[in-house]
């Protein structure tokens, strides 16, 4: 049993276990970002991951045991990293009404909202937030004019576009933040992102201009992050360890 | 392709000449005149830099022309630290490398300062791309390092000698790659919502992290028993990286979310 064990977890099959999952990466690389996501969100891949996160554990576990810290760190962060992802998921697939994980608002100038929205025309009601949320105003500033822009005949390129909402959170005053892209707003556990904008009209045939904001709670992120620190550091401990080596045996023991 | 008539872009073809000067230089057998070059040619690739770094009046390292220049000027002192540490000579091989950083800089990229979308206005801009870019260019040293290795005829401490080094470059770029997946994900999390997409580069760029992965723990199994198995996943490894630089850049087959062009 310990016999098979060392031999079905040690580095030689992880060898040929990582060129594997390369060749599947590269598999989930043709049919584009949304089907293959929708294809890892499958119960049988699920399961999949589930067992290789399971297995970083135990090759992380004896690691410990064999005092091989730099093995340990990585492969324990690997296990972590795989299981945050799979929390996400997780909480996705058991999102309800009044506890939503992820959709859109679409709002224009003095616009309140709770309600998350999905699909294509946004449309299909997600859920309420914990929160409410209220578009003082959106802006979009343009790069000034130059020659090309002229010569093509049209407006300068986006600079900036940004929602100044208000939050009411219960229990709390309510207040004001800038979500702009790159800079989410976290309340409650949501992050608020500026995705994208827009021009239509309203009823009566006048211009409006809209913001469309997404709402993402993802309860497996600081597991993610705590994966990746962990792994990180022991990556600097592994090329460390293989720079001190150096000079006293090319052919060191194996892990 | 554009040719740059500044005095930046004149810096850039005197290092690309130098470094071409040095190449041609050591294969002629004239040692001592390449070796002059490389030193030359890394001056100029320094005033390079500085003149960037004077001329916009920030320091030069906020686009990929900028951070292409730097990674020229890395090479000399990457070169010196191999033979100091290691006892190789790999001059002609990062001549070789030089102007092939030096081309994008020299034809590609504008010098003028691209205006952003506000997509790419992140702090994490430049430690993501730069984090690869350098990983990617010790990557490929670390594969030319290990062609030694492919042959029958090499002396056995000869070989290990380009063993270990491959290895030490080998581990850097892969610290450098995974430094630019986690800056990568963070940055995704930050700007679309989710640090992992599915999309077909970050699919790429975790498999070329899977074959290395896969490399060292090779390494580790089977020690330098069969150092062509080594030195060829070294270059399977480069072959993926040139895949995601050209092809999947490139292609439409896979757009997706890093397509800003």
């Amino acid at each position: 049993m310990r016999k098979l064990l060392n031999r079905w977890t040690g580095p030689a099959p992880a060898a040929w276990l990582c060129w594997a999952l390369s060749l599947g990466a590269v598999a989930l690389a043709f049919p584009g970002a949304e089907r293959a996501g929708a294809w890892m969100a499958r119960p049988v891949m699920q399961a999949g991951v589930a067992l290789l996160a399971l297995l970083f554990g135990v090759v992380g576990a004896r690691a410990v045991l064999r005092r091989r810290f730099d093995s340990a760190l990585l492969h324990v962060g690997c296990a972590c990293v795989l299981a945050g992802w799979l929390m996400g998921r997780h909480a996705v697939r058991h999102a309800s009404p009044d506890h939503p994980c992820i959709g859109s608002m679409v709002m224009v100038d003095g616009e309140e909202s709770d309600r998350l929205w999905e699909g294509p025309m946004l449309d299909r009601s997600v859920g309420r937030l914990p929160f409410s949320v209220r578009l003082e105003r959106f802006f979009v500033e343009r790069y000034a004019r130059n020659s090309d822009d002229r010569d093509a005949g049209r407006d300068a390129p986006v600079r900036e576009y940004r929602s100044r909402v208000t939050i009411t959170e219960p229990g709390r005053p309510p207040y004001v933040a800038n979500v702009r892209v790159n800079e989410p707003v976290y309340v409650r556990g949501y992050h608020i992102y500026q995705m994208s904008w827009g021009h239509s009209t309203d009823r009566l045939g006048r211009p409006i201009v809209y913001t469309v904001l997404q709402v993402i709670r993802d309860p497996g992120l600081r597991l993610v992050y705590a994966g990746f620190t962990l792994l990180f550091a022991g990556i600097l401990f592994f090329a460390w360890r293989i720079f001190r080596i150096q000079g006293t045996s090319a052919r060191e023991v194996p892990a | 392709m554009m040719v740059k008539m500044t005095v930046q872009g004149g810096l850039i073809y005197l290092t690309l000449t130098l470094f071409a000067a040095t190449v041609i230089a050591r294969r002629g057998g004239w040692r001592a005149i390449g070796n002059a070059f490389w030193g030359t040619g890394f001056v100029a690739a320094v005033a390079s830099v500085a003149w960037r770094g004077l001329h916009t009046g920030h320091p030069p390292m906020q686009n990929l022309f900028e951070f292409f220049l730097c990674m020229a000027a890395a090479l000399w002192p990457l070169s010196v630290w191999s033979r100091w540490r290691n006892g190789l000579d790999t001059t002609v091989q990062d001549a070789l490398l030089g102007m092939l950083i030096l081309v994008p800089a020299g034809f590609v990229f504008g010098e003028e300062v691209r205006r952003l979308p506000p997509a790419l206005q992140s702090a994490l801009f430049i430690p993501h791309v730069g984090s690869y870019v350098a990983g990617y260019v010790l990557l490929a040293r670390a594969a030319l390092m290990a062609l030694p290795l492919f042959r029958r005829d090499v002396a056995d401490d000869r070989m290990r000698q380009a063993e270990t080094a491959s290895r030490q470059t080998a581990v850097v770029g892969f610290v450098l790659l995974t430094l630019g997946l986690f800056l990568g994900s963070l940055w995704g999390k930050i700007c679309w919502g989710h640090y992992w997409q599915f999309d077909p580069k970050e699919m790429w760029s975790l498999a070329t992290w899977l074959v290395y992965a896969g490399y060292f723990h090779e390494r580790l199994a089977h020690g330098v028993r069969a150092p062509r198995t080594l030195a060829a996943l070294l270059w399977i490894g480069l072959l993926f990286i040139v895949l995601t630089l050209t092809w999947i850049n490139l292609s439409r087959l896979f757009a997706g979310m890093h397509n800003y062009a």
